[in-house]
Parts: structure tokens; C-alpha cells; sequence
């Protein structure tokens, strides 16, 4: 379990980043926090060329109020999501929905940046962004794009991520009503085998779901009930309306169980 | 001061000697040793199920720079064979054909991991297909092919039943079937396996470092499959971090490696990673069980009849197959701790293209344990019983000791009805049950498991080898200091800090003064390994007799130094004093003196120096520890997530040595036992690829899946030296089966019982189908 032979950049500012992804043509990889990319190195799943290694570039880490949005460095660390007091004041459902991710040792070193691009359909950021409409906004040698969470992830460990891009910062919008969220895990800490994300709107509202499938969707509810027997006929139409490979047909179910108890989360108001 | 008054160091809460070492990463480890010009191992594996090798090119491999040798079965033609058992062995690498995913076909000797692992992709291999044999009972049939074309998938087959069983199964008014399946797992050590090895050129012994339970076996392992003399010979065994049975094994790559180093004339190193550990690490408890209950209307349970299946994998593991342990005894333990007159067993354990069976922690027990108390709370459940109440009625009372069961094992005194009690009592049964049925009214379910369990340890014979006996070399140096070695293989079980409270009673001598040596056949005497529950009852018991006549010597020399009759001396503290007259002493020290350096003075009769050995045989092949585990669990019937919130332990291993590494035993028993009944499954799909090859996808259980245990304990002595019983299994034998019964328990309103193990999220969502679709 040792990785492939590969070269090793440490860059100093941005710039030098985008300037080493261009020069290595596509055989480079970004390392920022490396717990989902330096396992699959162990185990020879990526080989990439080259690490571009990220970590002293401290600009790009921590959170800009934008008035409607937070901006956040795509370098913060999850740990960093769930400490930061402005953050749990201005946007609590983030530092909630972080704390679900692996273990404190793993909240070290993980970065908000990575788990986006890594862009697990079971993680939990990838979901909430998507829940809350957030932006990625990415730099390469072509200029700053910006692209909608819904539009940047993909499928399965698949984004629209170009091989020269780096993403710089996420933009969070504040959310109207703060969103409800549950989720499902084997074990505490574990990717979720069913999470949830209920957003109250004026009428109906929406439903993020994540372990199921290839990424995160977010989905309409027609109208918004508190009374558990309709609520539960609700979500099972929408759920019905997923596509799931065979082996997670199970999970349908606990997708209903799952939403619904994020739409009671939403409720309370948390 | 009396003897009386002196603190007894057997049976205290004593600190761990092992604890700083390990706790603060000081301890020493296989892969923590280094040799200058040491080589590494990476293994070419195979990726096919089942396959001939056709053609196999490492012309790339060889010429890869910083590769220093390349192993084929040609250079090492050794076959791990008992002959006298079974019809195959499995050669070390293997020789033109693979049979399972993670087999060694060829071993890259490198400078590095690194590089090993680099040349070892460039491996050419190129295989031919076979149909892999992967499902248990087609395998049975034949189906869809022999394994091995010389010999029938079956390779172990038994027969046993009582004279009447089956009027007792014509004569009773109640009748149940059930099939129990138990899921692939490994024991997975937190340190993986290793082996490194080096031939000290000066002498030309070759010194074997491994991580293994069973150092005097694997030495003869290696030298009689490598043909050399076993004085040659040197086995070191480091700090071993977890071996549950899974380090009782003599692997191919030991073979391999000790061959590497004698071929190349360099020291190498091989260490298992993660996924190698997941591949190639013996697995366990692959069974399945069908079964008939019959009993009567008052819950008394007369007669049971079992088919035991085992999935041995390709081959048997070396030198013992897991399989046959997990069978054999399981059928001869399988009506557990209740009196059940008739029983019929039949035993199949059939060849596949899996990775062998060997042992892991319970053994057998585990499945047993399923087995039975899955009966048990099926048959309260159909008379509509209280589970408790049908326990109570079978469990074996206390004056049927000795008792003899339906399958002729004879268990010695026990306290099965007072845990089974005490337990009840502990858990507060009758509450708890008051509780379960206001929390149904809100639509939650909880559940309690009961698992009264017999464990039988300090065998004759055992995963760890038939050495039925333990050795103890006491050392008192001239200052009085002790050094005893010992034939055991600890991996973690705490040896240095029990032999040391035993001995530290018998000698008189300060618990610090004592250092426990083992591990390592230059110095350590021989003995049969830590394995099957022995170490505390037999390597205790030798430490006992060792003590004693170390004792009687020190003695002698304190009524001849201080003339005084030998009836009349005590000692403690460090010290022999004559009873009633403490100021006449004299020191541990000043006799360890004498017995060197001033020989003159040495009481008649007695030898040079204080060095002897003692060997412990016990006069029962066996003795039965017992108790009760009860798990409270809740499971969330919309989600099929279970939470284990309560568990409680009677055990009675008979005389405790040290109430906390007992209570440490346990514990882990309990986590292991939780992985085992909802996490850990090694999963093979259709084609016999292993999908489970990292601890992503085989769940351990996680300090946050434990709940906090509480536990009694209950001194029914054995018949052995100090009254010591074997205690290290029971707690994985009783704890996956208490799990499945308080899931069991909790979906009773669905009329549901667990029949699988582990019980996942998605088992749990079918068994309640009819409550998600309303």
C-alpha cells in the first residue's frame, strides 16, 4: 500500500499553483488536505504525475461576509467550519452539517476545497452547497469561473472541475429559513449512508438527498406538511423519483424516513 | 508482620507492566525492527478466483532497478501440508494454478517497500479461467466443480447422534426449523502480520523475527518445512499487537520470507498492509447451521438437530483448518450451557475459491452461541413464553455437576443458573420489560438479548497445538531479581503483569523484582503458545508450580541461614523471616548471594544457584467457564439503524488473577462482539473477488458504538492449579449472539427473528416491510 512514483510541487501563492497545473498538462493533482487523495494514492487508484501542494497558501483559507453570502477560503479546514464564531452565528446549519464529517483528526486536515472537488455522492458539503445554491468559484489561467453547486457536481466522484482549475472559494448564500438536516451513517463519523437537507419555502420547499446515487439532488416538494402520515406520502413520490443503482433500492425508504425527519429538524427550528 | 497480613498479589486490581510502553509508542513492534542492508517484500498476488497460470512473465520485474530477487514456487517448492489430515496443502506461492484473490504467486525482494511494490506491477500473469466455486451448499454438491479435481469438495465430514434422538424428536409436541447463517470476518489485528528474517553469516543460524501467537511452533514450522535443523533455529516474537487466533497460523509468507533471507544472505523484511491483511489473513466464521428444535410445552427443550457447514476456503489453513474447529466444536458445545438429552449432528465443510478458514477469537463459540440462544428465543417465543422463564427451565442446575452433555463433553462445576440470575437482576429485567412496552406504545423499539454462554478453555488440544502443558524458567540472579520466561506467545493479554503477581505470591518477592520474559526460543522454554483461553489457566498454573518449589528452595535456605525449622519460615517483601519473630530475617537478596557466590554455605542438598524449571499439565483436558451477557438495544425501524444502549456481564472464569485485565478481556469481547453482529462482513461477489479489502467498506465498530458494560463476577475454582479458568473467548462467544437476540427482541411486534449475521440496516428494513408500508 505504497503510492506510485510521483513529483512533488510546494507552491507559494496561487498564481504559481495555476501556473504548475498548466505546465504539467493534466498530470497534476492539487493536494490541500489529502485524506481522500492520499488514500486513494496508497492504493494506487489515482496515480497523478505530479502533487500540487496547496497547504502554505493561507490566503486561501477563512470566511468573508458578503452581506447575502459568506465567502469561504476553499483552504478551511472542516474543523475550522465547525469552530469559527462567525460562521455558527451567521450560518449554523454549516458548522452542524461539518461536525458530521469523519473524525476530529480528519476535520483537521480536510478542506472545504477538497471535499468538493473530491465530490463524494455520501459527503456531507457537497450536499449542503448544493442545498443552499452555492457558487464554486474557481481560477485558471483563463480567469475566474463561478458555477452553481447544482451545476458543478456531476456524478459519482465527477465534477466540471477542468484539470488546469483550482477551486478558490465557495459562496454560500444565507438561507431565508435555516434548513433541517439529517442523516443516516453505519457507524459515527462514516460517509452517510442516507443524509437529508429540507429547505422550507413559501409554499412547498426542497429536499437535498446524498448517498444516494452519483451526487446530491435537490429536489421541489410540491407543499410543505407537518402532518406525518401526508408528509410521508410526499416524500415517497419524490424518493420514487430517484434513480438508484439496484443494490441501493433499499435505501429508498430510509430516504423517506430520512427527509422527513430533516423536514421536522426544519421545524424546530433547530 | 504475618503472612496472613501481606497483600496478595493474585486476584488484585494490578497496574498493567505493559501500559507505559504501549500507551506512550515506546513498545517495539515487527515492522520497528532494522537491520542495516535490510530488503523488503512485496507479494505478486493473485486476482483470479480460480485459474491456471498459463504463462507467467517477471523478466521486467528482475531487471526493475533496486529488485534483488525474484521468488517463484521454484525457488521455495514447499507445500503447507498435514498430510495425515487432509488431501491437499497449499504451496506457498503458488504453481500453476491460483484458487483464491490474494493467493502469493511470486515474491519481489526489493531495497524498499517502494520499489518491491513498483516492480511488482510489472508482473506479466497471465491466467485461464476456471468457474469459481464461491457458494457454500453448491460447493457441498459438487457444483460447480471440485475444487481440487484430486479429492471432493467436502473434506471433513462427521456424524454423531444419541441412541434415541429421534423418538424424543417423534415424541415431542412442538417442533421449529431455523437456519442460521454466520458471514465471512477476519480477527484484523490493529499491528497487521509480519515476518522478517536474517541469517547471522558468523554462525549460520537463521534468526525469524514474526508476529505470531505461537513462537515454538512456528519455529518447527520452519525449520521442518525449510528443512533445518531446529537448534538453527531462532524465533523472536516482538511486541504483537492483537493476534485473536489469527497469528496462531503458520502463513505462506513466513516460508517465504525465511527462504528470501537464506537465498539472498541478507536480512528481509515483509509487513502486511491493510488490504493484504483483508486478503490474506485467515477468516473465520463462515458458516451456515439448519436446524430442528423439538420441545415441550412447558418450554423444556428435549432434542436438537443440527447440520454444521463450514466454507473452509481453498485450503486448509496450516496447520489446522478453521472450518473443522468451527464445526467440530461447535457441534460437541452446541446445546451450550442447557440440558438438552438428544441430540443429531451432522458436520459438512467443504473447499472453495475463498481465502482459508482459520481461527478467530470464539472459534466455534460465536456460532454456537447464535445458534443456540437463537433456538432458545424462537421456542419462548412460539410457546409465547418469557425468554427468561424458557432459559431458567433448561439451564443446567447446579447439582448436575460434573455434567455431562448430550454430545459426551463433561463441564465442570460451573455457576450457569446463578449468572443467568445475577445477570437478570443486574439489567433489571423486569423493568426493562415494563419499559419496552410504554415505548412501543410510541412506536420505539428496543430489545434485550439474553446469552448464557460455556466457554471452554486450558484444552488438551487448540488452535494454538496439542502442547497440553505450560513451562515456567524461574531466574533469581545474585540480587535477588527474578526473570521467568515462558512458552506463551502474549499479544497484548497483559502476561507480564499476571505471571508476575502469580509468581510474586509463591517467591515473596516485590511484584517489581519480577520481569516476565517470553517470545523469543533462545531463551524462553518451550511451550505450546498463547491460544484456545490457555495462558492464564495452564501458564499460570505453571507459574504456580515453578513458584512453588522456587519457593520451597528459598526455604530451605532461610531455615539453614537462620537456623530455624523450615515449618517456621514465611516470607514477603522481599524477604524470609521466622514466623512470630520478624526481627530474625533475612533477605531475598543475601540468599541469592549465598546460592552463587558463597557456595560453601549452600543448605545440603540443593544446587548451585536458583534457576528451575517446572512444567504444568492439567489433570482435565479442559475446563468450562460460563456466564450471561445481556444486550438492550434500540433499533430505529425507519432508518434500520441499531444502537446498542446497555449491556451487562456475569462471568465466572473461576479465580481471578487480575479483576482488570479480565474486565479489559471482556470489553473487547463486547466491541468485537458488536462488530460481529451488525458490522464486519468480508463479502466475496459472483466471481470470487473479495469487495471488502479496506476498512472503508469492512465496518469495525468504533469507540462510539459501546456502550458502557457492567459487570460481575462470580469464582467458581477449576479443578486446576489455583483454581484458574481460561476467560479469553467467552466474551466474543456470548456477545453477537446477546446483539442478535435484543434486535430479535425489539422487532418482535413484526414477528421478526435475526437468522444472519452481521444484521444490517437493509436486513432490518425488510424484516419490517410491513410496518414501512402502511
Amino acid at each position: 500500500m505504497k503510492p506510485a512514483v510521483f513529483d512533488y510541487v510546494r507552491v507559494n501563492s496561487l498564481d504559481e499553483a495555476i501556473e504548475a497545473l498548466a505546465r504539467y498538462e493534466g498530470e497534476a493533482k492539487v493536494l490541500a488536505g489529502g485524506q481522500s487523495l492520499v488514500p486513494l494514492m496508497n492504493f494506487r487508484l489515482s496515480r497523478p504525475g505530479v502533487l500540487v501542494d496547496i497547504n502554505d497558501l493561507a490566503e486561501m483559507a477563512g470566511v468573508r461576509d458578503l452581506g447575502h453570502a459568506l465567502a469561504i477560503g476553499s483552504m478551511t479546514r472542516h474543523q475550522q467550519l465547525v469552530n469559527n464564531d462567525f460562521i455558527r452565528e451567521r450560518l449554523p446549519i454549516l458548522p452542524r452539517v461539518a461536525s458530521y464529517i469523519g473524525h476530529w483528526a480528519i476535520r483537521n486536515r480536510g478542506t472545504l476545497g477538497g471535499s468538493v472537488a473530491h465530490a463524494d455522492p455520501a459527503a456531507e458539503l457537497p450536499a449542503l452547497l448544493t442545498a443552499l445554491q452555492a457558487t464554486i468559484v474557481m481560477r485558471s489561467p483563463r480567469g475566474e469561473r463561478r458555477l452553481l453547486a447544482e451545476r458543478f457536481f456531476l456524478g459519482y466522484y465527477s465534477t466540471r472541475l477542468d484539470w488546469d482549475e483550482i477551486i478558490t472559494e465557495i459562496e454560500i448564500p444565507f438561507p431565508a429559513s435555516s434548513p433541517g438536516f439529517y442523516e443516516v451513517a453505519r457507524r459515527a463519523g462514516d460517509f452517510a449512508l442516507v443524509g437529508a437537507l429540507a429547505e422550507r419555502g413559501t409554499s412547498g420547499g426542497f429536499v437535498t438527498w446524498f448517498g444516494l446515487g452519483g451526487r446530491p439532488e435537490r429536489m421541489a416538494l410540491p407543499a410543505w406538511t407537518a402532518h406525518e402520515e401526508e408528509r410521508r406520502q410526499l416524500l415517497r413520490e419524490l424518493a420514487g423519483k430517484l434513480d438508484l443503482p439496484s443494490e441501493e433500492e433499499y435505501k429508498r425508504t430510509i430516504a423517506v424516513s430520512v427527509a422527513g425527519r430533516a423536514m421536522a429538524d426544519a421545524e424546530g427550528g433547530n | 508482620m504475618a503472612q496472613a497480613m501481606r497483600p496478595q498479589m493474585m486476584g488484585a486490581r494490578v497496574s498493567r507492566t505493559e501500559d507505559p510502553r504501549l500507551l506512550s509508542g515506546q513498545a517495539r513492534f515487527l515492522d520497528d525492527i532494522q537491520v542495516p542492508g535490510m530488503l523488503e517484500v512485496a507479494f505478486v498476488r493473485s486476482t483470479h478466483a480460480a485459474a491456471k497460470i498459463v504463462q507467467m512473465d517477471l523478466r521486467e520485474v528482475q531487471q526493475y532497478p533496486g529488485v534483488q530477487a525474484v521468488l517463484t514456487y521454484d525457488d521455495c517448492p514447499v507445500q503447507l501440508w498435514q498430510r495425515e489430515a487432509y488431501e491437499v496443502g497449499q504451496p506457498v506461492l503458488a504453481h500453476h494454478e491460483v484458487s483464491y484473490v490474494g493467493q502469493p504467486i511470486a515474491a519481489i525482494i526489493a531495497d524498499s517497500r517502494y520499489v518491491a511494490e513498483d516492480a511488482a506491477e510489472l508482473a506479466r500473469v497471465e491466467y485461464e479461467d476456471l468457474p469459481p466455486v464461491t457458494d457454500m451448499r453448491r460447493a457441498i454438491e459438487e457444483n460447480p466443480r471440485r475444487v481440487h479435481a484430486h479429492t471432493p469438495n467436502v473434506f471433513f465430514h462427521k456424524e454423531y447422534a444419541t441412541p434415541s434422538v429421534e423418538q424424543a424428536f417423534a415424541q415431542a409436541p412442538h417442533h421449529l426449523r431455523a437456519t442460521f447463517r454466520t458471514n465471512r470476518q477476519t480477527a484484523l489485528s490493529l499491528e497487521a502480520r509480519g515476518t522478517a528474517a536474517m541469517v547471522d553469516t558468523a554462525t549460520g543460524r537463521l534468526t525469524v523475527y514474526a508476529s505470531t501467537q505461537s513462537p515454538h511452533r512456528l519455529r518447527e514450522d520452519i525449520s521442518g518445512l525449510l528443512g533445518i535443523p531446529t537448534h538453527q533455529v531462532r524465533l523472536i516474537v516482538p511486541e504483537v499487537g492483537g493476534g485473536f487466533g489469527m497469528k496462531a497460523n503458520c502463513y505462506p509468507e513466513d516460508i517465504v520470507v525465511a527462504k528470501a533471507a537464506l537465498m539472498c544472505r541478507k536480512p528481509v523484511k515483509w509487513v502486511s498492509d491493510r488490504t493484504e491483511s483483508l486478503l490474506s489473513d485467515v477468516h473465520g466464521r463462515d458458516d451456515i447451521h439448519d436446524v430442528e428444535v423439538a420441545f415441550a410445552e412447558d418450554g423444556k427443550i428435549v432434542a436438537l438437530r443440527d447440520h454444521l457447514m463450514a466454507d473452509g476456503g481453498a485450503y486448509p489453513a496450516y496447520p489446522f483448518s478453521g472450518a473443522v474447529g468451527e464445526t467440530s466444536l461447535a457441534s460437541r458445545v452446541i446445546t451450550g450451557p442447557y440440558d438438552i438429552p438428544h441430540l443429531a449432528t451432522v458436520i459438512d465443510c467443504t473447499y472453495s475459491n475463498k481465502m482459508p478458514l482459520g481461527a478467530y477469537r470464539g472459534v466455534w463459540g460465536p456460532v454456537a452461541s447464535f445458534i443456540q440462544e437463537g433456538i432458545v428465543d424462537r421456542v419462548a417465543r412460539h410457546l409465547g413464553m418469557d425468554p427468561a422463564q424458557v432459559r431458567l427451565r433448561n439451564i443446567i442446575q447446579p447439582h448436575q455437576f460434573p455434567y455431562r452433555n448430550a454430545a459426551g463433553m463433561t463441564y465442570d462445576e460451573g455457576s450457569y443458573q446463578a449468572c443467568l440470575q445475577q445477570a437478570l437482576e443486574l439489567m433489571d429485567y423486569e423493568g426493562f420489560r415494563k419499559r419496552q412496552q410504554e415505548l412501543r406504545q410510541q412506536e420505539r423499539y428496543v430489545g434485550l438479548g439474553i446469552s448464557a454462554f460455556v466457554e471452554p478453555t486450558a484444552m488438551a488440544s487448540s488452535e494454538a497445538g496439542s502442547v497440553g502443558y505450560e513451562s515456567c524458567t524461574i531466574q533469581i540472579d545474585a540480587t535477588g531479581r527474578v526473570t521467568a520466561a515462558f512458552g506463551l506467545g502474549p499479544t497484548g493479554q497483559g502476561h507480564e503483569t499476571t505471571m508476575a503477581q502469580i509468581l510474586a505470591d509463591q517467591l515473596g518477592v516485590r511484584f517489581e523484582d519480577i520481569i516476565v520474559l517470553h517470545g523469543d526460543t533462545d531463551s524462553a522454554p518451550y511451550g505450546g503458545g498463547t491460544g484456545g483461553s490457555r495462558s492464564g489457566p495452564i501458564g499460570g498454573g505453571a507459574a504456580l508450580v515453578a513458584g512453588r518449589q522456587m519457593r520451597e528452595r528459598l526455604v530451605k535456605y532461610a531455615a539453614s541461614l537462620l537456623e530455624a525449622g523450615e515449618e517456621d519460615i514465611e516470607l514477603g517483601d522481599g524477604k524470609a523471616w521466622v514466623a512470630g519473630v520478624p526481627e530474625r530475617y533475612i533477605s531475598i537478596r543475601t540468599i541469592a548471594e549465598t546460592a552463587y557466590t558463597n557456595v560453601t554455605k549452600i543448605p545440603e542438598g540443593l544446587p548451585i544457584g536458583l534457576e528451575l524449571t517446572a512444567r504444568y499439565l492439567p489433570k482435565s483436558p479442559r475446563t468450562f467457564s460460563n456466564g450471561t451477557h445481556i444486550a438492550i438495544v434500540e433499533v430505529d425501524v425507519s432508518t434500520g439503524s441499531v444502537a446498542v444502549t446497555g449491556y451487562g456481564v456475569v462471568n465466572d472464569c473461576g479465580r481471578l488473577i487480575n479483576p482488570t485485565i479480565v474486565e479489559g478481556q471482556i470489553l473487547g469481547g463486547v466491541a468485537q462482539g458488536i462488530g460481529a453482529a451488525l458490522l464486519e462482513a468480508l463479502h466475496y461477489d459472483e466471481s470470487g473477488q473479495l469487495v471488502t479489502t479496506s476498512l472503508m467498506d469492512y465496518l469495525l465498530p468504533e469507540s462510539t458504538d459501546m456502550p458502557r458494560v457492567m459487570m460481575r463476577h462470580l469464582e467458581t475454582p477449576s479443578d486446576g492449579e489455583g483454581g484458574i479458568k481460561g476467560m479469553a473467548e467467552g466474551s466474543l462467544i456470548a456477545s453477537p449472539a446477546a446483539i442478535a437476540n435484543a434486535v430479535s427482541d425489539a422487532l418482535a411486534p413484526f414477528d421478526a427473528f435475526v437468522d444472519t449475521l452481521p444484521v444490517t440496516p437493509e436486513m432490518i428494513l425488510e424484516m419490517t416491510r410491513g410496518e414501512l408500508a402502511r
